[in-house]
């Protein structure tokens, strides 16, 4: 049995808490004065849209307890929006994000009325059959979407509030301080819903959701509510995503590959809690680039561990910048088999046992 | 006047019948026992009642009101409250945090949420576990919970599904004073499931006898154990 105190559980940040907060915060703001290394914004631009779609996820997944596995449908609806509105109508992504985000509502809405009907597993399939549907419309609706062949842009349209130029997009700076802004935005939406009606009403329906219908919570209500925030930031993620990258297509923005991705960045972190998804991108985004850009088996063949003219290191070499898939898979494992609760969840646990050492 | 009234309520499963043409009425603040062997149906007229399952056939009328079609969330706003047979704590929830789930059904404020569910808690006297998650609560203390959950919904009618089921003495003993104070106070009308005879005869006011079924007998607790045909249900006859 476990006793939590009154004080953690329960709007407890204190003082310090508040400054340490302040003060990264901070930090997060002028970092971009202080470091002009393209490739380090790229990290953290990377770095803040995984918060942003991991604690989008948490919001369905961890707190109301609904595993979708089709959150690419939603990414991929505001970036196909946002891009399709910019090259065709002209809209800039600033007013077609706002449209993105409304299409997510639609979508999400449909899901919601197909999907909630059924419960766990069920539940679960069905997000990713619903996913997997709009995935396989995008290729083909080729007329809107162009299907296979992508959307690409060369310019995004400079940022004008009246005459007043707010960013021409020139440098990965803009992109720095909007992915910031959209990544503290969702902790703050998390932690308003943790505070309010809402998260004792999420967390009941995942607690159960039979006793949680016999206490008053109308169901359809309460499980469509955080899947439509839910959608709506996730949107926001891929219209960013989309003016970031300037290209996409369906197995970019829509594959089951990304909607999985995005669930694992709340599970490794630790699901239902606030800064589960951070402490996921923490560490997923740095291993998924180390792994990617093959800096792991450079780093075994320069330690001398691995001789590099070895079968070894060639195989190494060849083969472990694709394999981030099956670390990806690998790390599930053994955060499911020794951290079932997130990394979060082990360092509360450890946090616990050592004060139950000391008391 | 009767705050609830079964009428000729029926729910087939395929053509099994779970409740054939069950009626009785309630009336305010008394407390009615609902017995009878296993499979007699007393849980399902509870799901009829409470919305959990539309009746076949037959009305469930509360408070003048036709319950028939709501949803068990809608009749909870209306005061019909029901605890679990088979307990649901919230588990990764704390016992104030579960307690709080109930409350907002009254409320939107958080902090008006908690003094309530605090209120609750020292009904059921679980103050020492308020901050304890519900998962790790033995048995006794979970049904506790439930009562205090659903005390928190303020019902005009609690229904309590086998709150003594798999209690000790002590308990059980406990949980019946706390049925009997929630009368005392005079505000809330209890119907409850029980298979403890000793309990079910103590707390009743009367009681309906399920079986297979069917209503078998209603009345008042000292005719009910005399009456020879509820003696054969239970016993079986030679």
């Amino acid at each position: 049995m476990k006793s939590i105190h009154p004080l953690t559980s329960i709007r407890g940040a204190s003082a310090v808490q508040i400054m340490f907060g302040i003060v990264i915060i901070a930090a997060l703001f002028a970092f971009p004065q202080f470091v002009e290394s393209p490739y380090a914004l790229h990290m953290m631009i990377l770095f803040f849209l995984s918060t942003l779609m991991g604690s989008s996820w948490n919001i369905i997944g961890g707190y109301t307890g609904q595993y979708s596995v089709g959150h690419a449908a939603y990414f991929g609806t505001g970036a196909y929006t946002t891009m399709i509105l910019l090259t065709t109508k002209e809209i800039p992504p600033w007013q077609g994000m706002w449209i993105g985000m409304f299409a997510a509502v639609i979508v999400a809405l449909i899901v919601g009325s197909i999907c909630f009907r059924l419960r766990g597993p069920y539940f679960v399939l069905a997000s990713i059959a619903v996913a997997e549907i709009v995935r396989i419309t995008a290729l083909n609706l080729t007329d809107l979407t162009k299907g296979a062949e992508g959307i690409l842009v060369t310019d995004i349209p400079p940022f004008k509030i009246g005459e007043l130029l707010i960013t021409d997009f020139a440098s990965k700076v803009p992109y720095y301080y909007i992915a910031l802004v959209l990544a503290l935005a969702i902790i703050l939406v998390t932690w308003l819903v943790q505070h309010s009606k809402l998260g004792y009403y999420f967390q009941a329906i995942r607690e159960d959701q039979d006793a949680a219908h016999s206490l008053g919570i109308n169901l359809t209500i309460w499980k469509n509510t955080p899947l439509v925030i839910s959608a709506v930031f996730t949107s926001l993620a891929g219209s960013f995503y989309a003016i970031f990258i300037k290209f996409i297509d369906p197995t970019t923005v829509l594959p089951l590959d990304l909607s999985v991705q995005i669930v694992l960045i709340s599970i490794i972190g630790g699901i239902g809690t606030i800064w589960g998804p951070v402490v996921g991108s923490l560490v997923l985004v740095p291993l998924s680039e180390a792994l990617r850009s093959n800096v792991i088996a450079q780093w075994l063949i320069n330690s001398g561990m691995v001789d590099a003219e070895s079968g070894t290191g060639v195989f190494l070499k060849e083969h472990l910048a694709h394999a981030h898939v099956l670390i990806y898979g690998i790390l599930v494992v053994v955060v499911i088999l020794f951290m079932p609760e997130g990394v979060m969840g082990y360092v509360k646990k450890l946090a616990a046992k050592k004060k139950g050492g000391e008391a | 006047m009767a705050i609830l009234e079964i009428k000729h309520v029926s729910k087939l499963f395929g053509g099994l019948a779970a409740n054939s043409d069950v009626s009785f009425e309630m009336t305010e603040g008394m407390i009615m026992g609902l017995i009878g062997p296993n499979g007699a149906g007393k849980t399902t007229l509870f799901n009829c009642i409470t919305g959990y399952y539309p009746p076949t056939k037959g009305e469930v009328i509360f408070e003048g009101r036709k319950m028939n079609g709501l949803q068990p969330d809608a009749v909870c706003k209306l005061g019909m409250a029901r605890t679990w047979q088979k307990v649901r704590p919230l588990a990764k929830m704390t016992v104030v945090d579960n307690v709080m789930v109930g409350a907002l059904c009254r409320t939107n404020s958080i902090k008006v949420a908690r003094e309530m569910a605090m209120e609750q808690i020292r009904v059921v006297r679980l103050e020492h576990r308020a901050n304890f998650l519900a998962g790790g609560l033995p048995i006794g203390e979970r049904k506790k919970l439930e009562v205090a959950r659903v005390l928190a919904t303020n019902p005009k009618l609690l229904l309590l599904d086998e709150v003594m089921g798999g209690l000790n003495p002590a308990e059980s003993e406990e949980i019946i004073q706390l049925i009997l104070d929630i009368k005392q106070k005079g505000k809330i009308t209890q119907m409850v499931i029980e298979h403890d005879m000793k309990a079910i005869m103590r707390i009743s006011d009367r009681i309906v006898v399920l079986n297979s079924g069917e209503k078998l007998a209603e009345g008042e607790p000292k005719d009910i154990v005399s009456n020879p045909e509820v003696i054969t249900a239970y016993l079986g006859s030679e």
